[in-house]
């Protein structure tokens, strides 16, 4: 009976031909642009939050409160210094704590100068180590720095380019902030723009240069072990809170995991992202009006033929589900060629974007659930479209139907 | 003339017959015509208000700012203006008077309560410039004038958006980096929040409260001579501040930007922003206007007997095309004037939030006529162009045919 029924559902939404498929373009293009939009979105947010997500989760970060936008600790009212440091050092659990500095220079090469970021490398062995490991650093030429190296940096990716009109190489030296420098090594070319354009100098070399005094933008806490992390963040908050003799609430600091420190920026871009496909998803509203549209005028056209059904036997729930599996295959094929277009467009765009800005991981994940959910939703915006022709085909009386 | 007014009155009746299905295809195109019109009126307002701003500040000034920051003034960059470039300018010709700022991070405090903000440092010595255009003007109070020593100015934020529990008022106390200041004025909205928060003292307070900035000097505020060329007193700007800076053309540190280039860029990206959204907005009138075809094809379809008894009394081709194809026009006609009476409320009311709840005056509306006159035009236009398609069919049908049809 039900696969009868989608024969003849079937058979009845060939027989308007060119009509229904203008109905289905209406529906697939909704769906095209939405699934296009919000794959697109998952993209963006990943190659966004990868810019600043290049820390592991076993780790805490630590910043004083920040009154402007920009990277974390640079407008801090407070530096963290030297004193906060050892507080967290003592901590039970705690195993190393890094000292974080991200600035900008001017670095010379060749005569040209250009304003560029750069961080520090601690110059303790292990804290070193949890630096490498934390920010995944990969070279493509040279040697990383280690605790005795002094007056050497390590270049990101960018600068193997010719922008200073002579290649940079390893041994080369470069002027920063008027210093001479020795460059050992070049990182790989990794997704995360900062990395790229960087410097990485050793910790006393970059407060030299800068004439940066007892004091750090992050600190980075490494803990022994990882499920203690939510019962040290606690410890820390209470202890720092003591140190500086804050009520809870007046907290001038800040504790989070790499995760916690992205939320602001993932709020920011799904509020963007619900805008866009708020508006795509209009067009999806205006499809599932063109099907209501269709269907009422199939039910005009068909009065005959509906009362000649009920005249033989059919039932009102027969015909209201009859029209609603009309309406419904509708809304089922122009989402699957939505969902179809949607990913070609999707891919294509993120192909698009990774080459306009390269070396941006900018990828489109294959979300199943996701695209299964679109073409359903198709489905019901194609189902509730159809209900109000529906009742009123069931409705009509046999009678009044043959006589018009 | 007439025959047009014909093929209006002709088409309008025939979609008056079949009302509800008129109705669902308008419905495409106003929803669509809707959301379009408060994107553009929303960006039309910002740019409007964004110029304005500009406009306050005067056509005759530039601004030097130091290269390599972090992100805006005062987030920690490896160049920073000093006394002796305050000089070096003043020096030039053409150069009528220049005011610079100093900003830092500051805690600050009020009945026990801890905030945080930015404190911008501004020389009282020198007439102040964001002052005399009325850049930045005072709602309540006096603005700062040379010689007040320990008094502040106060973004709107702290008396309209309760920064801390109560409103603060010009002669309150508030405490910043632990020396007290007293309100001098609060200070008119300028429209946006992270603006309207910032505090103002003189660069003398600014450097006993921030030691650590020592001589720092974040950005500067050149005013050139009335009738002079600005462009000319900037290049002559550039080279006497390289000279004293030894720097040239591949070392330069710092930037000069005109309020033309900064407009031109902050147009830039709002225009892309708008395009793209304007983009996807598009997408449901190319729904919609299917949604058009495919109504005026089914009319097409029925009304083949109809279009075989025009022509066989003597109508052309053209009037079969014309009869369709503003029918299609007035169902995007129609469909326009819905969405445009919707889009007014909408962006109005949207309006009505950004600046009464959320204090974002800078996000206003703007509805120009002309703005709704090419949104009318251009539904029409969608329509007619939906319709062409069905209506070239129309024209197709052969008398003969039509009439055995059935």
């Amino acid at each position: 009976m039900n696969l009868r029924l989608i024969v003849l559902a079937s058979k009845n939404i060939r027989n308007r031909g060119i009509r229904s498929w203008l109905t289905m373009i209406g529906i697939f293009i909704g769906v095209a642009a939405v699934v296009a939009l919000i794959s697109m979105g998952q993209g963006l947010q990943a190659a966004v939050t990868g810019q600043f997500a290049a820390l592991d989760p076993d780790k805490l970060i630590v910043t004083n409160v920040d009154t402007g936008f920009g990277p974390p600790g640079s407008t801090a009212v407070k530096k963290l210094n030297e004193h906060d440091k050892e507080l967290i050092e003592s901590v039970n659990g705690v195993d190393v704590v890094v000292q974080r500095l991200i600035r900008t220079v001017s670095f010379e090469y060749n005569d040209k100068t250009d304003f560029k970021y750069v961080a520090n490398i601690p110059t303790e062995k292990e804290a070193i180590e949890v630096i490498y490991d934390a920010l995944n650093l990969e070279l493509e030429k040279g040697r990383l720095l280690d605790e005795n190296d002094r007056r050497k940096v390590i270049l990101g990716h960018n600068y193997l380019s010719d922008d200073f009109g002579k290649s940079i190489r390893v041994g080369k030296k470069v002027i920063i902030q008027g210093e001479e420098f020795e460059v050992i090594g070049f990182l790989k070319k990794t997704s995360t723009f900062i990395l790229n354009g960087i410097i990485i100098m050793p910790d006393e070399d970059l407060r030299e240069i800068l004439n940066i005094g007892d004091e750090f933008d992050i600190l980075v806490v490494q803990v022994k072990d990882r499920n203690e992390l939510p019962d040290i963040k606690d410890i820390l908050e209470k202890k720092i809170r003591k140190d500086r003799d804050l009520d809870e609430g007046e907290d001038d600091f800040s504790i989070q995991t790499p995760e916690q420190s992205i939320q602001t920026i993932n709020t920011i871009l799904d509020t963007i992202n619900l805008v866009i496909v708020g508006i795509a998803a209009i067009s999806l509203l205006v499809g599932g009006i063109g099907i209501t549209n269709t269907m009422y005028t199939s039910v005009l056209e068909r009065i005959k033929e509906i009362g000649i059904m009920k005249s033989v036997g059919a039932k009102n729930s027969d015909i209201l589900t009859l029209f609603l599996a009309e309406s419904a295959l509708l809304g089922l094929v122009g989402g699957i060629i939505g969902v179809i277009i949607g990913l070609a467009l999707a891919y294509a765009a993120a192909s698009g974007i990774s080459t306009a800005f390269g070396g941006l991981e900018f990828s489109i994940s294959l979300n199943v659930p996701f695209l299964i959910f679109a073409a359903l939703f198709s489905v019901f915006v194609g189902t509730i479209s159809g209900v109000f022709p529906a009742l009123q085909a069931s409705k009509l009386n046999p009678v009044d139907a043959l006589r018009s | 003339m007439d025959k047009i007014g014909q093929y209006f009155k002709i088409s309008l009746r025939n979609l008056k017959r079949k009302k509800l299905r008129s109705w669902l295809t308008m419905i495409g195109i106003f929803v669509s015509i809707a959301t379009i019109f408060v994107l553009i009126s929303l960006s039309l307002g910002l740019d409007a208000s964004i110029k304005e701003q500009f406009r306050k500040l005067g056509s005759d000034k530039f601004f030097i700012d130091p290269k390599g920051q972090l992100a805006g003034p005062g987030t920690g960059g490896a160049v920073t203006f000093t006394e002796r470039d305050i000089r070096t300018i003043e020096k030039v010709s053409g150069v009528k008077g220049l005011s610079y700022f100093v900003i830092g991070s500051a805690k600050i405090e009020k009945d026990n309560q801890v905030r945080y903000a930015n404190v911008v440092g501004i020389p009282l010595d020198r007439t102040n410039l964001w002052a005399e255009t009325g850049f930045i003007d005072a709602e309540f109070g006096k603005i700062l004038r040379k010689g007040d020593s320990g008094k502040i100015d106060i973004g709107s934020q702290y008396y309209h958006n309760d920064v801390f529990e109560d409103p603060v008022m010009v002669g309150d106390k508030i405490s910043i980096q632990g020396i007290n200041f007293k309100v001098k004025s609060n200070l008119k909205t300028l429209g946006n929040p992270p603006d309207d928060k910032i505090i103002y003292m003189s660069v003398k307070d600014f450097r006993e409260t921030f030691p650590d900035k020592g001589e720092d000097i974040d950005q500067i505020t050149v005013q050139v001579n009335e009738g002079a060329d600005i462009n000319r007193i900037v290049e002559k700007v550039k080279k006497k501040l390289d000279d004293a800076r030894d720097v040239d053309d591949d070392s330069r540190d710092y930037r000069i930007s005109t309020p033309e280039e900064l407009l031109a860029t902050i147009g830039n990206v709002l225009n892309i922003i708008a395009g793209f959204l304007l983009g996807v907005a598009g997408i449901s009138l190319l729904v919609g206007g299917i949604g058009i075809t495919n109504t005026m094809y089914t009319s097409v379809l029925e009304r083949r007997k109809e279009i075989g008894i025009l022509k066989s009394v003597g109508a052309k081709n053209s009037d079969v095309l014309a009869i369709f194809t503003i029918e299609a026009g007035l169902l995007g006609l129609v469909g326009g004037i819905i969405g445009v009476v919707i889009g007014i409320i909408f962006s109005k009311g949207l309006e009505f939030i950004a600046v009464n709840m959320l204090a974002a005056s800078i996000l206003q509306v703007s509805i120009p006529l002309y703005l709704i006159v090419g949104v009318l035009v251009f539904s029409f236009l969608v329509g007619c162009f939906s319709g062409l398609w069905p209506s070239w069919q129309a024209v197709k049908v052969s008398p003969v045919d039509a009439l055995r049809y059935e």
